[in-house]
This record gives C-alpha cells, structure tokens and sequence, in this order.
C-alpha cells in the first residue's frame, strides 16, 4: 500500500473515530449512572440526522440554525426519554429497565419509518463543508479536519464540566455511589436529566457530522453504530470519558484499516467490533481505562 | 484437630486491604466467632474462605486440604456452608423450594433424566423431598413451606437462611451476623438453636456476631477484627478484658 | 393425585389436536397459515422464556440461532436440481449439493447445529452479566447474519433461498409447539429447572448452596438455542423464502415483546401471549394497508403496526410489568381447587 493511500485511510479512520467516540460518550455517561445501556442512544444519533435533513430541506434557514435547533431538539428528546421509560423504573428491576430501553429504542424506531419513510434519503451538505483539500497528491475532505477538530473542542469542554463545575461533580459523585449522593441531598434525578441532555447533544452533534459524512439516511441506521458505541465505551472502561473516546478510536480506526489492508474481510467488518468486545471482556473485563471493582457480597 | 484453617489471608480491593493476614482454626465441633466494629474485614474474610473472592495472598485448609481459589460451588460440595448478613433467599420462590435447590448439588443424575423422570431421579427426588420436609420440621418452619420466600417475616427469613445452608450437608458453617435484627429474648433462641443444629448435625460453626451476649455465650474462641487487622484472638474472657478491644470495639458501642 | 394429572394433561392434549383438525378444515388458507405461526411463535418465546425467564440471564440471540436452523433445514431438504439453479452466483459447495432429506431429520439436525454452535458462543459469553451479555448475543445474533450473507458458496448470501419444501403445517407447528411446551414444563418442575430459577433469583446464593453457574447457564443456552434452531427452522419452510435480512435483531425483539406480555418466567405466559401476539400482529396487517369502509377509505400507515407493538411493549413494561401470568403457571392443581369446581363436586 502506498503511503498516500494509507494517509487517506488514517484520516478516514481518525474522523470515524471521532464520531463513535462522541456517540460512545453519551452510552458511557448513562451506564455510570443508571448502569443501563440506553439502547435508545444510536436512535436518538438517528433522529438528528433525520432533524438536521428536514431543517436543512427547508430551505429558508441558514445552515447553522438549522443544526443548532436540530441539536436542540434531539437533546428535548433524549430527555424525554430518560423521562418516560427510565424514571418511572428506577426501582424495577434492571432487567425491566433493560426491556424499557429496548422497547423505547424499537418505538423510535418504528415511528421514524412512519414518518421518514424506509427509502434512502440523502443528506444536504452546506457547500462549505463541501471541500477538498489537496496535499501533494493526497486529496482530503475538508470534512475529516473538521470532525475531529469539532470532537476534540467539544471533548475539552466535556471534561471541564465534568471536572471544574458544581453539576459536573455532582455528575460524577451520582456515578461513583447513588445512594451515597442521594444522602448527600444531591438531586439525583436532576443530574440524570442533566446527563441525558449531555449525551444527546453529543450524539446530535455526532449524527450531523455523520450526516455530512454519509449522506445516506435510513430509520435502522443509528443501530449498528449504537451498538458499536456501546462496546467503545466497554473497551475504554465504562463509566470514563477518557476511556470512551480512546474506544471510539480504536473501533474507528480498527474497522478502516481492517478493509483497508484485507479487502477479503470487508464483508465482515460489522463483526470487528463484536469480536473486539468478547476479547476485551475476557482479556480486561473492566476495559482498558476501567478500574477493577469486584461485586460486593 | 483444626477441621477449617486460614493461613495469612490477605485481600485487597484496589487501594483498600479488606482483610490482612488473617490466621484462624476451627476445631471440630467447636463454635468460635469472629467479630470487629463495621467494615473490619469480617464479611470478607467469610467471601475468601468460601471463594467468593480469591485472596490477594494466603491459604485456606480444609481437613487439610488447600482450598484456596476454589469456586464457591465446589467449597459448599466439599462441606462448607454460609448464610448471608444481607439475607439473600431465592425471593419469588418458596420456602420448600429454597431448600429443595440447597439439596440440588448432591443430586446424581442429569437433565434429560429428570425431564423423561427415570426411577432413579424420581427416587432421588422424593427422597430430597422428604429430608426438606424433615429439616422444615426441625427449624420450624413447615407450616409456611409453601409461601414466597420474601413474604416471610424476617425473623423466619434468618431461619430459611440457615436451614437453607444445612441442606447441602455441611460440615462447617459459617454464619454471617445470624442474630442481626433480633432482641435480647430471640438472641437466646438463636443461641440455643446454633448449639442444637451444631450437635445434631455434627457441625463446627464459625460466626460473625454483633450481639456480644451471644458471641460471649456460645463461643468457645473469639477473633477480634479491626481496619482488617486481628488485634485479638482468645477465650470470652480474655477478649472482653482486652484493653485493645475495648478500645477498637466495645468502645464504640 | 399424580396420575390424574397425567391422565387429564393427556384428555387436554387430545382434546387440543381434535380442536387443531377442526380448525384447520374449517379455515381459509390465510387463517391456517396464522395458526401454524402461532404454534412456532410459542416454541420462540419458550426458547427465549428458558434463558431470559428462568435462568435470568438476558440473551438477544434469538434471531441469529433461527437463522442457523432455517438455513440448515433448508439447504438438507431442497432438492439438488433446485438448489444448481438457486446458486446462480456460485454453486454450492459439492458437499451439500446433493443432499436431499426428509424433514424431520432435516428440523432435528437444524436444531443440533444450533445447539452446537450456541455451545461455543456460549463459553467467552456466558461470563457477562444482564446488560454486557445482551450486548454480546445481539452482537453474535448480528455476526451470524454477517456470516451467513458472506458464505455465498453455501447460503446463497444475500440473494437467499427460495421454494423451500412447504412442510410445515399445522401438525408440525403445533406438534413440536406441544413437545417444547411438555419438556419445559417437565424441565422447569424438575431439580434443575428449580436450580436454573435459584440462578435468576440471585447468583451468588445460587452458588453458595453448590450451583455450578457456569454449567447449568450454559445447559439453559445451549437448549435455548436447540429450540430457536428449530423454530427457525419450522418458519423457514412455512414461509418458503429466507434471506439474512429475515433474522435481524427486531425479529429478536417481536419474541421478546411475546414473552413480556406472557410474563417473564411463565410457560403458561409464553403460550397464551404466542398465541394472542401472533394473531394481532396478523390482524394488525390492516392498519398498514388501507382500510375500505364502503362509504369511505381509511389510508393506511405502513409501518404503523409495529408501532403499535413497540407501545404495546412499552405500556407492558412501564405499567403491568408482570405481563399475563407474572411467573404463575396453569396447573391442574389449581384447577380442581378452584370455586367452580368445589361447588360441583358439593352439589353432587
Ligand atoms: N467487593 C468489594 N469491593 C471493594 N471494597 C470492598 C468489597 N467488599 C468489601 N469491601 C470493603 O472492605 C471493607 C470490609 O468490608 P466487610 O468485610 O463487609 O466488613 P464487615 O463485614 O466487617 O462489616 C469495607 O471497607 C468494604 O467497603
Ligand atoms: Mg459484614
């Protein structure tokens, strides 16, 4: 393989990266807290590439409003989820809670064949976004800058929260011990819709960026990167941001480069991410950036 | 001869030592108890000897034999049962059925055996039956054999605990804070039940109480707990006169 | 009293298949066809129902275990000159281009295989716990459709298989529906049914009074995967055409919405809830389509239906979270005890 090509995979690998680890967080954040997957994640990434679509289809507002109000509105969303099928749970047990996220996740999805339709639809790119950058010979969308360039300011701002504000800490003490924070007259249920607007927004912003990147828009297509996320957030360590992220990249630039260098392979490049998740659970069950807690007997 | 012997355990979760160099013995059919203020490591010390954690570092003997990381399943085969401080009874089922499941492990035979009911499951069956019948009897708890576990009260619930743990045959028991929640006139019963189970089932019993009355009364060895640490071991007399326990524990309470 | 039970479950059994003969005489081809669903949507949710239900131990591989044995029965009962036509974009591999067998060799080797490979998903799997293993199935439910859409020289991919023999009828379908519903309830009463519940109830005391988890978990998997195989298998041939898009996860997810409706952890649940489930998901075909009202048209919604049924799973789980039956089964028992019956016998 010649180096240019393997630069243009890097990059392609580098800006899939970012976009599961943005994704990944959102599974990460509620995991700590609710030790649930929200199944309902990747169809919540899919409702904003569908808001971002029809804002955009419109015609009548300028790029930027119509992906700030469809990051908003898939953040209301996340929220009301969180509202409807996981608070009136929080003392069934976890396998209700489980079956609740699922069956949210098979009603949005649903309602987005309704509404949106089966068929493809395809995502109207700004024409600033639209560009090519030419290196030497490498040709490079202007896009693979900005995705990881967007992912890693969103990521410091994050962080910051998480770690310098009041709700942040709070965030943080909810996710360490529940009940604990719960004595402490921290207002649980406030931090967990805090925690799900976060993850939303992410994954909203996540899913424009996807949009941008792969144009084709179908109902089932926040799925496979849901689950793929999910097990981003296992091999970094669920419960840690650091780790989700440095999962998001490993699955992104493993999956490319796994097409890139066996071509034979590629049919099965959905499978990567399964394969990676039995090995990191048994080789490291607590993921890579995880800290090791036996269960409590 | 010591029929239960630790050797230097130690367990540590991340930064904290849970448990460290903890030695015991236990005599047959003697009772001894282990006790400690809140969070001392006794709780633990019980998961280590009946593998529900594998020590940092340590042995644990039984008759013997080292059995140390051995799965929990084959420690209770080998003969050594426990009850939980936290209760923990197969909630939605009933009480026969919880013993019933305690019997399960001495069970020979095999699923598709069970399920075309060959004699001899059929016999193995009745026969589990009859002794979980014969137990509820003795613990007194046949005339609510049929109901939910959960739905009983928790004074019962200590009780399934302990006949639960009786039918898988043990030779040792280990009793996790057996008295917990009860007053001084239900303490006295319970004292009174560990000494009858302990002779008539021909058990060595090592428990973990709160209650000092009946740590002090029926308790032939007390090891003291503190942060982890043994900071004393010895007859009721000696360790209710040990200025050190007093301090760590009698103190507090 | 054990022999009277024996005695009035064979009565009910008989009384059921002349019930079957009935219906399927009086029956349009469209209403036989809901009914030989029904009996394979029980076998589903039983499957699902032993691991999720009894051993608590939250699998999602339904849907890839169904694949293995509708692709399994499919390829061992199409004749050979069917399937050289079939294989247009590569021929099958030599060693199953000739073969050609009756179908009930064909549904029991669909499930063994199954089975078997349930077996080996199994072991790394069955380490996980609640969430971690739902993730880890559904991923090796999604990596058996991967693979089945790429071994082109043995599935066809993803142009399918069509004209597979159409053999399941009524018989079949509720013939193995019978059998299923028997070994579980034989299973469930047994030693080992009460040690796969110990499990569920909580694990730790499970294996405190001498439960190998690991054994047991993976016996209830393995069996599991036996009875979706099978269930694959039975849909495959009544359906006549499969392909890998057939077994997606929601496939998974229509099962699961029957065992929560039954309840999860009741045999009982899993058969009245096959039943109803798969009759309104047939009756509930209207609203996708439109509906003539003689004066008016009502437009239909396509996809409207699962719609319906994702909030049907919803309002369960949120509200009548113990389904139909909880985790209470039907029992003769039960039955002779009952009011009604007491009165009768007191008036004779
Ligand atoms: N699985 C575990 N992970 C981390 N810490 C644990 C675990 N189990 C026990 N500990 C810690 O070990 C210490 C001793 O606990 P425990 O044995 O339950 O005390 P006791 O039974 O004497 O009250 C406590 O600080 C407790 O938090
Ligand atoms: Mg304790």
């Amino acid at each position: 393989m010649e180096i240019k090509e393997f630069l243009q995979h890097l990059v392609n690998g580098i800006s899939l990266g970012s976009l599961y680890a943005l994704l990944a967080i959102g599974y990460t954040l509620v995991y700590g807290i609710l030790r649930l997957i929200n199944f309902a994640h990747g169809d919540i990434f899919m409702i904003s590439t569908y808001a971002g679509f029809y804002l955009m289809s419109s015609a009548i507002l300028p790029w930027w409003i119509a992906f700030l109000l469809a990051i908003i509105l898939t953040c209301i969303l996340g929220i009301l989820v969180e509202k409807a099928a996981y608070r009136p749970l929080r003392d069934a047990p976890r396998i209700s809670l489980l079956i609740s996220s699922i069956g949210m996740s098979y009603l949005i999805e649903n309602l987005a064949i309704v509404f949106f339709g089966g068929r493809p639809k395809t995502f109207p790119i700004p024409a600033i976004f639209d560009r090519i950058i030419t290196i030497g010979s490498v040709k490079i969308p202007t896009l693979s800058f900005i995705i990881p360039v967007i992912t890693i300011i969103i990521l410091a701002i994050l962080l910051h929260i998480v770690h310098n504000t009041k709700t942040g800490m709070a965030m943080r003490a909810v996710s360490t011990d529940y009940e604990a924070a719960r004595l402490m007259a921290i207002d649980v249920n406030k931090i967990i819709t805090f925690t799900f607007a976060v993850g939303s927004t992410l994954a909203a912003v996540g899913g424009i960026m996807w949009g941008m990147k792969y144009p084709s828009l179908i109902p089932l297509m926040g799925v496979m990167p849901g689950i793929k996320c999910f097990i981003a957030a296992v091999v970094g360590g669920i419960g840690n941001i650091r780790g989700a992220v440095l999962g998001g990249f490993i699955l992104g630039l493993g999956e490319i480069m796994l097409v890139a260098f066996m071509p034979a392979l590629s049919g099965y490049r959905d499978a990567f991410a399964f394969i990676l998740l039995i090995f990191i659970l048994l080789a490291k069950p607590t993921g890579l950036m995880g800290k090791n807690l036996a269960e409590k007997v | 001869m010591a029929i239960l012997k630790t050797e230097n355990i130690t367990m540590k979760f991340g930064g904290i030592t849970a448990v460290s160099d903890f030695t015991m013995e236990l005599e047959k059919n003697k009772i001894i108890g282990l006790i400690g203020p809140n969070g001392a490591g006794k709780t633990t010390a019980f998961n280590v000897i009946t593998g529900v954690y594998k020590p940092t570092s340590g042995h644990i003997f039984y008759n013997k034999e080292n059995i140390t990381g051995i799965k929990p399943h084959n420690i209770t085969k080998l003969g050594i049962a426990r009850t939980f401080q936290n209760i923990r009874l197969f909630k939605e089922l009933s009480v026969l059925e919880n013993v019933l499941i305690a019997n399960h492990l001495r069970l020979k035979s095999n699923p598709f055996s069970a399920v075309v009911n060959t004699p001899n499951y059929v016999r193995q069956e009745k026969h589990m039956i009859e002794k979980s019948l014969a137990l509820l009897e003795e613990v007194d708890l046949i005339d609510v054999k049929d109901e939910k576990s959960f739905s009983l009260p928790y004074g019962y619930q200590r009780r399934l605990e302990i006949a639960r743990a009786l039918a898988t045959e043990p030779k040792v028991l280990l009793l996790d804070e057996p008295a917990a929640g009860m007053n001084p006139q239900e303490s006295n019963q319970l004292m009174e039940f560990i000494i009858k189970i302990r002779d008539k089932f021909d058990l060595s019993i090592f428990m973990i109480e709160h209650h000092m009355q009946v740590v002090m009364g029926v308790c032939e060895k007390i090891y003291v707990l503190d942060h982890g640490i043994t900071i004393a071991q010895g007859t009721p007399h000696e360790i209710q006169n040990n200025p050190r326990v007093i301090e760590a524990y009698l103190g507090v309470e | 009293m054990k022999k009277k039970k024996i005695i009035l479950s064979l009565i009910a059994i008989i009384l059921f298949f002349s019930l079957l003969f009935i219906l399927n005489s009086v029956f349009n081809s469209h209403q036989t066809r809901i009914l030989r669903l029904c009996g394979i949507y029980v076998v589903l949710a039983l499957s699902l129902n032993l691991i999720n239900g009894f051993t608590g131990q939250f699998s999602l591989g339904t849907a890839g275990f169904m694949a293995i044995g509708a692709y399994t029965s499919a390829i061992l009962t199409m004749p050979p000159a069917q399937k050289a036509s079939a294989y247009y974009l590569e021929p099958i591999v030599p060693w199953l281009a000739d073969i050609e067998m009756s179908f009930l060799p064909a549904l029991i080797i669909a499930g063994l295989i199954s089975a078997l490979i349930g077996f080996i998903v199994a072991a790394p799997v069955l380490r996980l716990r609640d969430d971690y293993l739902a993730i880890a199935t559904l991923g090796f439910s999604e990596i058996i459709r991967v693979v089945i859409t790429n071994l082109q020289n043995i599935t066809n991919g993803s142009l399918g298989l069509k004209g597979l023999p159409n053999y399941t009828n009524v018989w079949w379908s509720w013939g193995v529906a019978v059998v299923c519903i028997i070994f579980m309830a034989l299973l469930i009463n047994s030693s080992y049914g009460r040690a796969l519940k110990a499990i569920r109830e909580d694990e730790i005391a499970a294996e405190a009074m001498g439960i190998n988890l690991f054994r047991n978990k993976l016996f209830a998997f393995t069996v599991s995967s036996f009875m979706a195989g099978v269930g694959g298998a039975l849909l495959g041939h009544l359906m006549g055409t499969i392909d890998p898009l057939m077994f997606r996860f929601t496939l998974t997810y229509n099962i699961l919405l029957i065992v929560v409706v039954g309840g999860i952890g009741s045999i009982t649940g899993s058969v009245i809830s096959g039943v109803i489930v798969t009759v309104a998901m047939e009756a509930l075909r209207i609203v996708d389509g439109n509906i003539d009202l003689g004066f008016m048209v009502i437009k239909g919604i396509p996809g409207m239906r699962m719609v319906i049924f994702s909030i049907l799973l919803m309002v369960i789980i949120l509200f009548f979270r113990r389904g139909i039956m909880g985790t209470n089964e039907f029992s003769w028992k039960w039955i002779l005890e009952s009011k009604l019956f007491k009165k009768r016998k007191e008036v004779a």
